[in-house]
C-alpha cells in the first residue's frame, strides 16, 4: 500500500463524536485508559464530546491516527480522523 | 442481581439464573452479528488464509444492517474509498478481538453455574467486559431507534404492553451493570 511520502508530515487529529448511547463515566474511562489522559483532562474531554457533540481527543501522523481511530472502535465509541 | 464487590484484583457479582441466561442469551447475539458466512476464517492460524482474509475484497459483513455499521463505522466519513481501506486493514482483528472479549464474559458466566456462584470478573478482564457490554448496548440502541436523547425519553415513557419497553428494560439493565462495573475501577 502506498501513501505519498508527505502523508507523515501533515498533521491528522482524531475526533470522537457524541451519541446517546455511551455512557459519560464510560467514555472517560475509556480516554484515561487508552489514551492515558489524567482523570480531569479525560473528563473535560468527554464533556465538551457531550456538550459540542464533538472533540478532538488526539493527534499526529495519519498512520498514528488510524491507530486511536481502531482502538476507539473497538470500545464502541464513534470516531473518525481528518486533516487537522 | 446486587453487590458488585472488588477485592484485590477481582470482581464479583451475583446474578440469577435469569439474569445469566439473558446475558448469555445477548452475547450469543453478538457473536452471531460478528459471524460471516463463506469467509475464510480471520482468526486462522494460517498466516496465508489470514492474509486472504485480508485481501479479500468482499467486505464479509453485512454493512446493510446499521448495527454493523455503528459497530464498525467509517473512518473517513468523507471518504468511502478511504474508509474502505481502513476496513481492509483494521477489521479482521477487530472482529476477531471482538469474539475473544465476547467469550471472556462467556467463560466467567458459565463458571457461575447459572447462578449458584458469584460472576468472578479479573480487574484485568475488564474493559473485556465493558467492550462487550457496549457493543450490545449499541445493538440494542439501534433495534430500538435510539439517535438522540430525546428517543431515550420517549422509551422512557413506553406502556408496558409495548413490545420496546421489554428491551428498553434490558438496554437500562445492561447500562447498569456498566456503570456499576466502573464505579469499582
Amino acid at each position: 500500500m502506498s501513501r505519498p511520502i508527505e502523508a507523515g508530515l501533515v498533521n491528522w487529529v482524531t475526533l470522537v463524536w457524541d451519541d446517546p448511547v455511551n455512557l459519560m463515566s464510560y467514555v472517560t474511562h475509556v480516554f484515561s485508559t487508552y489514551f492515558g489522559y489524567p482523570v480531569e483532562k479525560a473528563t473535560e474531554l468527554m464533556l465538551q464530546v457531550h456538550n459540542q457533540g464533538k472533540a478532538v481527543v488526539s493527534s499526529g501522523t495519519r498512520e498514528q491516527m488510524e491507530i486511536d481511530v481502531d482502538a476507539m472502535h473497538s470500545y464502541g465509541l464513534w470516531a473518525t480522523m481528518e486533516p487537522g | 442481581m446486587r453487590g458488585f464487590k472488588r477485592a484485590g484484583s477481582m470482581i464479583t457479582v451475583r446474578m440469577s439464573d435469569y439474569e445469566t441466561a439473558l446475558l448469555e442469551s445477548l452475547v450469543d447475539q453478538l457473536l452471531g452479528l460478528l459471524e460471516a458466512e463463506g469467509e475464510v476464517d480471520p482468526g486462522s492460524s494460517d498466516p496465508f488464509e489470514r492474509w486472504q482474509a485480508e485481501m479479500s475484497s468482499d467486505d464479509p459483513l453485512d454493512r446493510s444492517d446499521p448495527v454493523i455499521t455503528r459497530l464498525f463505522p467509517d473512518a473517513y466519513p468523507d471518504n468511502p474509498v478511504a474508509s474502505m481501506e481502513f476496513r481492509r486493514l483494521t477489521q479482521a482483528k477487530q472482529r476477531t478481538d471482538r469474539q475473544r472479549q465476547a467469550e471472556v464474559v462467556l467463560s466467567a458466566l458459565a463458571d457461575s453455574e447459572a447462578g449458584k456462584h458469584r460472576v468472578q470478573i479479573r480487574l484485568i478482564d475488564l474493559d473485556d467486559w465493558l467492550k462487550t457490554l457496549t457493543a450490545i448496548r449499541l445493538s440494542l440502541a439501534v433495534r430500538l431507534g435510539i439517535n438522540t436523547v430525546d428517543d431515550l425519553e420517549d422509551l422512557d415513557v413506553l406502556p408496558d404492553d409495548d413490545p420496546r419497553a421489554y428491551v428498553y428494560r434490558v438496554y437500562e439493565w445492561i447500562a447498569y451493570l456498566s456503570e456499576s462495573l466502573l464505579s469499582l475501577d
